[in-house]
């Protein structure tokens, strides 16, 4: 367990209100981050950027949670910036797992660490705890314009910053080149589209399917209803809108419905052997999956190269151009750090310097939240030949500027997750209607949200 | 009825290897054949697993799961395990080591202790004592593991070996089995005249109970190895430094990695072949310790 | 009188030196179980909400806990496994000892080791292993299915799942109970044998009028262990869930059920309630084993 050395003093005594010269304030941040400036720097409470730099130059020690395979060498760019600054990196488990260690600790009052990886739809979780604390005072809210804008509402309340967007998941759609060609299917711009082509190819081959929509996967659900303009919750101090069954989610569901019954979409688990060998095999025709998801078939689809492509996400309206996404982590401070202002220099330093985020796109493949990177050349005019020499990221930036804005997570987002593969997962296997399992659904969480006390209203 | 000694028991093994002397020779290939057909029941999934481990990532999805591929690749693979992420694989399993030598060592000797206080002792509350030491292996702990964690946070020893450790030394059924054993094992007589010699009662125990509770103690010790060795859900819990994680987790955690994209990492077949030489250990310890734990539990199971 | 007498006064002379022996293991018993399962105790009275803290409710988790559907078919669930596996694998057991113990089989001891061997694989192992071979689509069976042109096995549909499991359990364990009964088999005086080869008596005769009678001790105890073990099922269900998604729900045995609910549901005060209300049904039912074994040993 580490806790922070002593030198720096708690928080709180740290604020202090800026009577004048926030643009002295700010610049001098901006130069403690290592960031190209935005737009102009606003007016707000914040740490004194000379206690700031004081503060990264004494000697601490930081514990980072997080899974990102090999983020050492990013943590080795910044412990070179701030030397005195030693990261101890952890990985405490994936998501859940994390999350759940995560949990226990904040609860026990001791052992969480200070920066810890978040997924977007689990910050509002840890949030509503109070467990992580805001970031403004230490500059946070100088970097947002430089980050995609519907990336900065998943972490941010008004001039509150609570956590720093790392990757996305922007929704694309991957085909199988060979399968199509082979069924003499055209691309789908429009879910209609995708409809009438699945039927067909399903008709041909019965033992293929158009898609797998997976049946233990809330980012897979959630992902889609974001595009389809969906919000299932709505939270406002302790009052909590529930809207899984809405018209938006309805359309949804009526869209899957048949297809599922007739067999043109799969509903096998996703991330298990078999289904990595029905991507490998061509058992299912597309992906309509996020921006990782390329660099990761690379590796588990292997046999498969060369046969991908990439496309938009299909449309609800003919020429429409809107995205949802799904997955994504940010770098968040839990309130048990010793060291607020290191633990904010590390997690803006890891998601806002250009050369970390530039080597988490190429080295680890995380997909950037950041403008800057998302128009690097370097990053954009990769032509990986596992899709035929498409500019798979060109695309997936792009589509990354569609992704809808103001969608909106669940304070708890544990339950929510385990009551998607219970009942619409289980409506997805079990072949029944998917708008029925929508009011079930709703009808189980607003319960839960009662039963937790919040006011729930639809 | 009264205790088996190893020899005894030795000899009625070597019976049972001999053809009786009546005759029934000949009729025995039914339950040889019923027999067979269970070893290859209980050896599939590890016959699997060793056909797995020999298996790139990309043949491990598209070749028969009974049958190797054209590519050996077991080397690499095992040199694939102990690479991975600095060696931390290796760590897991002297973690594991430690952990279940440590708690088998301390955990045979108190229930040895306590099982001989039980049986040939009479004090007040000894059959409370005894039931709610009993009562304690009806109650599932899953649940329970959260405010244990609570608990050991107030006393600082999350996310240490202790955690693991020290509720490990506790063996319930360790402590019924010793009782067993010693009340067989060890005539009152024999207590009686080191009393009569003067001797202390820890001296008895020591000198005289101690050796002829070997055979069960060893018992208990396998049991509680194996149990310690194989507990994933206590170290979960309860630790969050991967250098910490016995290999049962640390396993759980690669499995999870790999299912979960892996950040492109290749990982099923580490995986495959990390469970493989997870379970070598205490495959070997089986059968190094045979000849003991057989004796050991010859006694306890005749109540 | 005889009864008196071993429990007369001069055996309380001692009464010191035996709370000596099991005072290190009481010790650490009570601090690492009974504090903590106090403490849950304690907790188990209250009830935390997200919104509006922890608040005293008394008893009011174990009588929801009592009405609680999920719960109950939990229950149910564990009381049908236990009926169909237990019975099956102490069968098993028994048959792989009988045998053992026979001396007609050819090379007893690599037999033995093999049946051992599960109990040594950790149920993550375990799972992973049978997660692969159950796969619905690229699982070994369904390959040999598919090339036999038979229906493929689908063993993790909810109306296969509990024998699939069970199948996990019983494999996991079939061994070690054989063990434990063969080595009661090997304390059976060989003269019992002579004298039943004697009287003309065959090898499953001698089995079934001489064996299995003094086996009951040892059959008791796996029953007990086996009782203890079915009705607080986790492990195997929990490893295997990613693989079976939605068909083994969070409630699908009680002791799952306490665990999402601490865990997932962040009710750690219901899911103690849970917890205890398990236990002491546990402890009933192997109450009732001990009763109906006694009862059997009295009428025989």
């Amino acid at each position: 367990m580490n806790t922070g050395q002593p030198g720096s003093s708690a928080a709180p005594s740290r604020r202090q209100f800026l009577a004048g010269g926030s643009a002295v304030a700010a610049a001098g941040l901006l130069a403690a981050c290592g960031g190209s400036s935005g737009g102009t720097p606003k007016v707000a409470k914040s740490v004194n950027p000379s206690a700031m730099a004081r503060a990264l130059s004494k000697p601490t020690q930081l514990t980072f949670w997080t899974w990102v395979p090999n983020i050492a060498s990013e943590v080795a760019l910044f412990e070179k910036k701030y030397p005195k600054i030693k990261v101890n990196v952890v990985n405490a488990g994936q998501g859940l797992a994390e999350y759940t260690k995560l949990r226990t600790a904040l609860k026990a009052g001791t052992g969480a660490p200070d920066v810890v990886q978040i997924e977007y739809s689990y910050v509002p979780t840890f949030t509503f705890t109070n467990n992580l604390i805001d970031l403004g005072p230490y500059g946070a809210n100088d970097l947002k314009d430089d980050f995609v804008p519907w990336t900065w509402g998943q972490v941010s309340k008004g001039d509150k910053v609570y956590a720093i967007p790392q990757d996305t998941g922007p929704i694309g759609m991957l085909y199988r080149k060979d399968v199509f060609d082979r069924y003499g299917v055209t691309v789908p711009a429009t879910w209609e589209e995708f409809a009438a082509a699945g039927t067909k190819l399903h008709q041909k081959n019965p033992s293929i399917s158009m898609t797998n929509f997976a049946n233990n996967d809330a980012g897979q659900t959630f992902g889609y209803a974001w595009q389809a303009g969906a919000r299932p919750f709505a939270l406002k101090g302790t009052g909590l809108t529930v809207d899984i069954n809405g018209p938006d989610m309805q359309k949804m569901a009526n869209f899957w419905s048949p297809l599922v019954d007739s067999g043109a979409v799969s509903t096998d688990p996703d991330f298990d052997t078999d289904w990595y060998a029905a991507l490998t095999n061509g058992t299912y025709a597309t992906w309509v999956t996020a921006a990782w998801a390329p660099v990761f078939l690379q590796s588990s689809a292997a046999k498969s190269a060369g046969k991908w492509r990439v496309a938009p996400m299909p449309q609800w309206a003919s020429g429409a151009d809107v995205s949802g996404n799904w997955g994504g982590s940010t770098s968040a401070v839990t309130n048990q750090t010793k060291n607020p202002e290191a633990a904010a220099a590390l997690a803006m330093f890891l998601n806002h310097d250009p050369a970390s985020s530039m080597l988490m796109a190429s080295k680890q493949f995380l997909f950037p939240p950041l403008k800057q990177t998302l128009a690097d050349p370097a990053f954009v005019g990769l032509k990986p030949s596992f899709y035929g020499g498409q500019k798979v990221n060109a695309l997936f930036a792009e589509i990354s500027k569609t992704v809808l804005t103001n969608f909106q997570w669940s304070p708890f987002n544990d339950y929510v997750t385990s009551s998607n593969n219970q009942i619409f997962g289980g409506a997805l296997i079990a072949k029944k209607p998917l708008s029925a399992a929508l009011d079930t659904w709703q009808a189980s969480v607003t319960n839960y949200a009662k039963q937790q006390g919040f006011a729930v209203t639809k | 009825m009264t205790i088996t000694t190893p020899r005894r028991t030795k000899e009625r093994e070597d019976l049972a290897g001999r053809v009786p002397p009546s005759s029934i020779r000949g009729r025995g290939w039914l339950p040889t054949i019923i027999m067979i057909a269970f070893f290859v029941y209980f050896m599939i999934p590890l016959a699997w697993l060793v056909i797995a481990s020999t298996k790139n990532n990309a043949d491990l999805f598209s070749t028969f799961g009974f049958w190797f591929s054209h590519h050996f690749n077991l080397f690499t693979n095992i040199h694939a395990v102990f690479a991975y992420s600095n060696g931390v694989f290796l760590r897991w399993m002297l973690n594991s080591l430690i952990y279940a030598l440590v708690s088998a060592a301390g955990a045979s000797f108190l229930a040895t202790a306590a099982g001989y206080g039980f049986a040939k002792y009479q004090f007040p509350a000894k059959g409370l004592l005894l039931g709610v030491v009993l009562g304690a292996i009806a109650v599932p702990t899953t649940a329970l593991a959260i405010p244990t964690y609570l608990l050991f946070s107030k006393i600082g020893i999350v996310n240490t070996p202790w955690a693991i450790i020290l509720p490990s030394l506790i063996n319930p059924i360790g402590v019924f089995l010793m009782s067993v054993y010693a009340r067989d094992a060890i005539p009152d007589s024999l207590i009686e005249s080191g009393r009569l010699d003067g001797a202390s009662d820890i001296g008895i125990f020591l000198r005289i109970g101690l050796r002829m509770l070997v055979p069960g103690l060893i018992t208990v010790f396998l049991f509680s190895l194996v149990s310690t060795w194989n507990n994933y859900f206590l170290p979960l819990v309860m630790l969050n430094n991967p250098k910490l994680y016995p290999i049962t987790v640390g396993l759980a955690q690669l499995n999870a990695t790999a299912n979960n994209g892996g950040g492109s990492q290749a990982l099923f077949s580490v995986v495959v072949t990390g469970s493989l030489l997870s379970i070598i250990p205490l495959i070997a310890a089986f059968l190094l310790l045979q000849r003991f734990w057989q004796s050991g539990l010859s006694a306890g199971a005749v109540k | 009188m005889a009864i008196l007498a071993r429990r007369g006064r001069p055996e309380n002379k001692h009464a010191a030196a035996g709370y000596m022996f099991v005072a290190p293991f009481m010790i650490v018993f009570a601090a690492m179980f009974i504090a903590p399962l106090a403490y849950a105790a304690y907790l188990s009275l209250y009830s935390s909400r997200l919104v509006g803290g922890t608040v005293f409710v008394g008893l009011q988790n174990y009588t929801q806990a009592l009405q609680d559907r999920q719960f109950l078919s939990g229950l149910e669930r564990i009381a049908l496994f236990f009926l169909i596996q237990v019975p099956i694998m102490i069968v098993l057991a028994t048959f792989f000892a009988l045998v053992l113990d026979s001396g007609r089989l050819r090379a007893p001891r690599v037999f033995r080791i093999a049946f051992f061997v599960p109990y040594a694989v950790p149920a993550v192992v375990a799972a992973l292993m049978w997660g692969y071979l159950y796969g619905a689509k690229f699982g070994p069976f369904v390959q040999i299915a598919h090339d036999l042109g038979t229906a493929p096995p689908q063993f993790l549909t909810s109306g296969h799942l509990l024998p699939s499991v069970a199948n996990i359990v019983t494999w996991e364990f079939a061994g070690y109970n054989m063990i434990i009964l063969y080595a009661a088999l090997l304390t059976i005086p060989p003269d019992l044998y002579e004298a039943a080869s004697i009287d003309g008596a065959g090898p499953i005769k001698t089995a079934l009028r001489i064996k299995l009678p003094l086996l009951r001790p040892a059959l008791g105890v796996i029953l007990l262990f086996s009782v203890i073990g079915a009705f607080q099922l986790f492990n195997e269900p929990q490893v295997l869930q990613p693989a079976a998604g939605s068909v083994i729900t969070p409630a699908w045995t009680p002791n799952l059920y306490a665990y999402n609910l601490a865990f997932t549901d962040q009710r750690l005060n219901y899911a103690a309630a849970v917890s205890f209300l398990l236990g002491f049904i546990i402890l009933i039912a192997t109450y009732l084993v001990l009763i109906l074994g006694r009862l059997r040993r009295r009428s025989t």
